[in-house]
């Protein structure tokens, strides 16, 4: 692009931080006319603090932002909607109590503005007279962007769209992208799916721990060498020597020992659809899915949270029949989900949260327990945890609160781990000692098994790996197998030669 | 979920009568529950006729503007602890104000203390907005500021109402009376138009937006605090029109009134009128009959020969248990989604 | 699609400056600038009425500040989960009521009965907040108008007769021992302290009231059955009302219905006062008791101000909304 035509959209040195932690450090954003411009980066890279500051959603600290050369001030999401600037979050905004009808009422748009381009997504016959929390995710991103295009912004920034669509519908979103460009208006995409950024955009800004490390035309350019950029050469050597050491087993070792969890023909409404498989002692199985494919479904029936609506669990034989996450621990289950908003007592002190399970059961509540202390330290020490803010749990660092998250099991006891994505937005160091820590609790006797989305690390931590879609298991792989393109395969439910 | 799923879904497979029942089946219901305890009343005691509509209605108009005031902040996602105080504040302020004066100044006077009261419950939604401390801890505050402001206005029971002015709110001068109709009239024009304003403009719809989801109402581009403000405004408002009623029927104020009793009756009638106490959900439509109902309770039980007494506890159980049955509605929805 | 790589974000901090220090200190102190409240509170008051620094002066705020402290140590437990208990209040009146229709059958069938409404109330009040879901607050208003109706028919009926707290709640609620210089009541009290306490620090049950308040989804998922802590916290808070109720009939005397419906706010504005947040998982009672003896000594200075029922329902009101405000601003702050 030739600095002759004035930028579109000009972000220069934007900074936030909430409390402690910096979001953005200092990021810069060119987008030009008639291009269509990815924002690129790691989680937790700052890209949807990026989009929430250009939209206005949240303030910045600091930074300049500039729409056609002229100075913006963006206070509210007004602001960024009178400045020509149209963005489809990653969450719907839509209100679920209200009908499609209302809600477009309350954004100032009629039926008559969205219709035009609901109809270009094969949606032109819905019914608007419908409440927003009886229609489903992925109609509801698609009303978002009709209603961002309706308001004709110059600027289009779709953060995650594609994310919750099936393949057709992510082709209308792509198409309407194209005619977008073809308009000489712009589009800021945003998506995990390198291999969507490469067919539809023409430049992308790659952001790394709050800076903006790359402005690249994208003309020529492999996948390999966006994720090096996303993160860094020396990390991404790092992420490959984690699981050097471990003593992967053989498989048929790994069958050879007594199975410990057992699932067979587990169904819950329409996500889970009949997930069989056996966990033996002393194994990390894998388990890996795109987004959205029934894992995490899946794991609210293993840690007891939720009955499946039919199907049986097996823990050593016997049958479990889970009323509340309570009956699963006492049969040895312990879950570490991934959201530590899920896990942790924020206000609280690590020790107590450590501690917690201890008083599960009514006849503890007495007293403390006696060796309460010994448990908490010992736990501490075998993760190395920081604890000096341990007053409360949520002045620790990311890595630290997992930590907590995990340690909790240790303190209190348990024979199968059920981890998901326990590495997800954590630091190299972290994700190293936790890996570590699983093999040696597998090596130790208990099983593992590991949900995780980041399929690189499959082969350096698991003994075998099960690929999860639409609901059910649709591939197995010895570690050795599972390198990241069988992996993707399977996880797109190529293998059974159908895409529904 | 089948492509082909989706497709019947988004295209709306129910019919629509249906949809309408299913939308509006809680208010129906409530005015159904109405009408049929008022018949049966009608067949428990000798004579039933417009003194006893009259009375109903009147008497009952009080906790109706209530709730319609507690409705309205609820929907926006807050709760107001202080209606009650309000509701005494204002009784007593016009008891004062009134007494001895002409049919024109009272009117003045009840148009100037609605105002005043929905500007004074702006700076309570808006000292929740600045301080963010949960609605109910500042309203608990607000209730007990409010009735102690009303007990330094008027210590003991006095003041009056001009007598057209009480005609205005229970069609009777004397504030008993067989005319059922100004107070119907009153609760009918007003709760209609709050009831249109919310449901069918930009502005009331903003409100259900902010109760129902604030973070998604954000984004698209409402301002929550203004909201909010609002809905504490115009439910000062609706507490004040309670207050006058309240008013109007004694003949004078009491600031010994318990605040606190008025707004636990205020919660009910709108829990039992289908709204919500999440936010979001519910319509001021509902909660008349509901109101009505939970005033009412009374009258019947004594016809029936129960203690009246016995009324209170009837409605707490009664509470208690539309609270459950929705608990269990709303379990069962999230377990299906 | 390919893999979602991750980075962790960066933490910075500041060196703070000296007064960030100290406050950050008072901060996570709390309790001291209670007890400088405190005890400026009490100077001030002996300044308006020099008689007020005398035994007998401080006994009538303790005496004040008993039922309170009692009552806001089970709003203190309910409030630490998340909840509230708004039916305190009727719960010590009913139990107080019930207490002095028992008395003429002797002290300890008198007191047992009494401590019963408190149990039962409660309970029922846990097992509606625990097991169905009700909204603690809707749940707490409705069993306080169910009380309050049923012991307004049963004061005609089944409770008919005598009103006087017998002769050993009346010495434990208004009598002293060494001469006239400590009140039972406070004895009492001092012993239902040191066990809540002990009960929220130093137990399996109090680290499960934390747990629940400050994130629910994460104790489920712990393993914590919330509806089993729910009861035994909702029956907890009734009995410690009851008590709270017989001590306050006996100083009193005779019992009506309206007899501790003035101490619901104060025992609510103890709790946040001392420091306990209304969303669960933060306080302690000995802020909550802090707290409470506060409220105790306003109380004389507003009787040697000639304040009356009005004004101090307005500060009442008024503190509960500054300090709350004030708190939320260091919590934010932190």
């Amino acid at each position: 692009m030739t600095s002759i035509t004035q930028s579109l959209l000009a972000a220069r040195d934007v900074a936030k931080r909430y409390g402690p932690v910096v979001a953005l450090r200092s990021a810069d954003l060119t987008v030009e006319p008639g291009e269509i411009h990815a924002l690129l980066g790691a989680n937790g890279a700052g890209k949807s603090t990026l989009v929430k500051i250009l939209s206005a959603v949240i303030p910045a600290d600091a930074g300049r932002i500039s729409v056609h050369g002229k100075q913006a001030n963006l206070r509210k999401p007004g602001d960024a909607m009178r400045a020509g600037i149209g963005t489809v979050f990653q969450d719907p905004a839509l209100i679920p109590d209200l009908s499609l009808q209302q809600n477009l009422r309350i954004s100032k748009l009629d039926r008559d503005d969205v219709l035009p381009w609901l109809e270009r997504m094969n949606l032109g016959h819905i019914d608007l007279d419908l409440l927003a929390a009886d229609v489903p995710l992925a109609v509801l991103r698609l009303l978002d962007l009709a209603r961002a295009l309706a308001r004709d912004p110059q600027l289009l920034m779709l953060d995650e769209i594609t994310a919750a669509l099936t393949t057709d519908q992510a082709e209308y979103v792509f198409e309407l992208m194209r005619e977008w460009k073809a308009r000489g208006r712009s589009v800021l995409f945003i998506s995990h799916r390198l291999g969507e950024v490469l067919d539809s955009c023409d430049r992308a800004t790659i952001l790394r721990n709050g800076v903006h490390v790359a402005h690249l035309d994208l003309a020529g350019v492999e996948e390999s060498a966006l994720v090096t950029a996303m993160l860094g050469e020396e990390l991404v050597e790092k992420v490959e020597a984690v699981g050097d050491e471990a003593a992967v087993v053989t498989a048929e070792e790994v069958e050879s020992r007594p199975v410990v969890l057992e699932l067979r023909d587990v169904h819950l409404r329409d996500r889970v659809n009949g997930v069989s498989l056996e966990l033996h002692k002393g194994e990390i199985l894998g388990l890996t899915a795109l987004e959205g494919q029934g894992q995490n479904e899946l794991f609210q029936v293993l840690s007891g949270d939720r009955r499946p609506t039919s199907g049986e669990l097996r823990v050593e034989g016997e049958r479990l029949n889970a009323r509340s996450p309570y009956d699963a621990i006492r049969s040895g289950l312990a879950f570490v989900p991934a959201d530590r908003h899920q896990a942790l007592l924020p206000q609280r002190s690590v020790r107590e949260n450590l501690s917690i399970p201890l008083y599960n059961r009514a006849r503890r509540w007495l007293s403390l327990v006696g060796d309460e202390e010994q448990r908490v330290e010992q736990a501490v020490d075998r993760l190395t945890i920081d604890v000096r803010a341990g007053r409360q749990v949520q002045r620790l660092s990311g890595g630290n609160q997992q930590k907590v998250t995990i340690g909790r099991w240790l303190a209190s006891g348990f024979d199968t781990l059920l981890c998901f994505d326990p590495t997800r937005g954590i630091d190299i160091q972290t994700k190293a000692q936790i890996y570590d820590l699983l093999r040696e609790i597998a090596g130790g006797g208990s099983a593992v098994l590991l949900y995780t989305s980041e399929l690189r690390e499959i082969p350096l931590v698991c003994d075998r790996v099960l690929v999860m879609y639409a609901g059910r298991i649709v591939g197995e792989l010895p570690a050795a197998a599972a390198t990241e393109e069988a992996l993707l395969t399977a996880a797109h439910g190529l293998n059974e030669g159908t895409a529904s | 979920m089948t492509a082909l799923g989706r497709e019947t879904l988004v295209s709306g497979s129910q019919a629509p009568w249906r949809r309408w029942a299913r939308r509006h089946g809680w208010t129906i219901g409530v005015w159904v529950l109405l009408l049929a305890l008022i018949a049966y009343y009608a067949t428990l005691i000798p004579r039933f006729g417009a003194f006893q509509v009259a009375s109903i209605v009147n008497n009952g108009s009080p906790l109706v503007f209530l709730a319609v005031a507690q409705a309205i902040i609820v929907i926006a996602g807050g709760i107001d602890l202080g209606v009650g105080g309000m509701l005494v504040l204002t009784s007593v302020t016009a008891a004062r104000l009134m007494e001895g004066q002409p049919l024109v100044v009272g009117l003045v006077v009840a148009v100037a203390i609605i105002f005043a009261a929905g500007a004074i419950n702006a700076g309570v939604g808006w000292i929740i907005n600045v301080s963010k401390v949960p609605d109910i801890v500042i309203t608990l505050g607000s209730l007990y500021f409010f009735q102690g402001l009303a007990l330094a206005i008027l210590p003991n029971p006095a003041g009056g109402a001009n007598e057209w002015f009480r005609w205005l709110f229970t069609g009777s001068k004397t504030g008993i009376g067989s005319n059922p109709w100004p107070a119907i009239v009153m609760i009918t024009i007003t709760v209609t138009a709050i009831g249109w304003w919310l449901g069918k403009t930009r502005q009331g719809l903003s409100l259900y937006a902010v109760g129902s989801n604030k973070t998604a109402a954000y984004l698209s581009g409402l301002n929550a605090a203004r909201v909010k403000v609002l809905s504490y405004a115009i439910g000062g408002g609706f507490a004040a029109m309670a207050g006058l009623a309240n008013t109007a029927i004694a003949g004078r104020g009491n600031a010994n009134t318990v605040g606190g009793n008025l707004t636990l009756n205020s919660v009910a009638a709108i829990v039992l009128g289908g709204v919500a106490l999440t936010g979001g959900i519910g319509s001021v439509i509902a909660v008349v009959p509901a109101g009505l109902i939970l005033f009412f309770l009374s009258p019947i039980l004594t016809a029936m020969g129960v203690d009246p007494n016995s009324a209170q506890v009837v409605q707490g159980v009664l509470i208690v248990l539309v609270m459950m049955v929705t608990g269990i509605i709303e379990w069962r929805r999230r377990l299906r989604s | 699609m390919s893999t979602t790589p991750t980075t962790a974000p960066v933490i910075e901090t500041d060196e703070p400056t000296q007064l960030q220090r100290v406050a950050r200190y008072l901060v996570n102190h709390p309790h001291i600038v209670l007890i400088g409240v405190l005890i400026v509170l009490i100077f001030v008051t002996g300044a308006i009425e020099p008689n007020y620094l005398s035994v007998s002066g401080l006994r009538n705020s303790a005496l004040f500040a008993v039922p309170i402290g009692v009552l806001a140590a089970g709003q203190t437990i309910l409030m630490l989960t998340g909840g509230i208990d708004l039916s305190a209040a009727m719960i010590a009146t009913g139990a107080a009521y019930v207490a002095a229709n028992q008395s003429p059958k002797g002290a300890v069938i008198a007191i047992v009965a009494g401590l019963l409404v408190g149990v039962v109330a409660g309970a029922a009040n846990g097992v509606g907040v625990g097991v169905f879901r009700v909204h603690p607050i809707i749940m707490t208003l409705a069993m306080s108008g169910i009380l309050l109706g049923l012991f307004t028919s049963w004061a005609q009926t089944i409770f008919s007769g005598s009103t006087r707290m017998g002769d050993f709640i009346r010495t434990l609620g208004g009598g002293s021992i060494f001469g006239r210089s400590i009140p039972w009541a406070v004895i009492v009290w001092a012993v239902l302290s040191v066990f809540v306490v002990y009960m929220l620090r130093r137990s399996g049950f109090g680290r499960t009231l934390y747990a629940l308040g400050d994130n629910a989804v994460a104790s489920r998922l712990s393993g914590l059955r919330a509806w089993r802590v729910l009861i035994v916290a909702y029956t907890l808070a009734g009995l410690l009302g009851a008590i709270a109720g017989l001590l306050l009939g006996g100083r009193v005397g005779a019992v009506d219905l309206q007899l501790a419906n003035n101490f619901l706010l104060p025992s609510v504005a103890a709790a946040v006062i001392g420091g306990t947040s209304i969303f669960g998982g933060v306080g302690t009672y000995s802020g909550t008791i802090l707290g409470a003896l506060i409220l105790g000594v306003l109380q004389s200075m507003l009787t040697f101000l000639g304040a009356g029922q009005a004004t101090q329902q307005m500060l009442y009101g008024s503190i509960v909304i500054g300090l709350s405000w004030l708190y939320t601003r260091i919590a934010a702050a932190q």
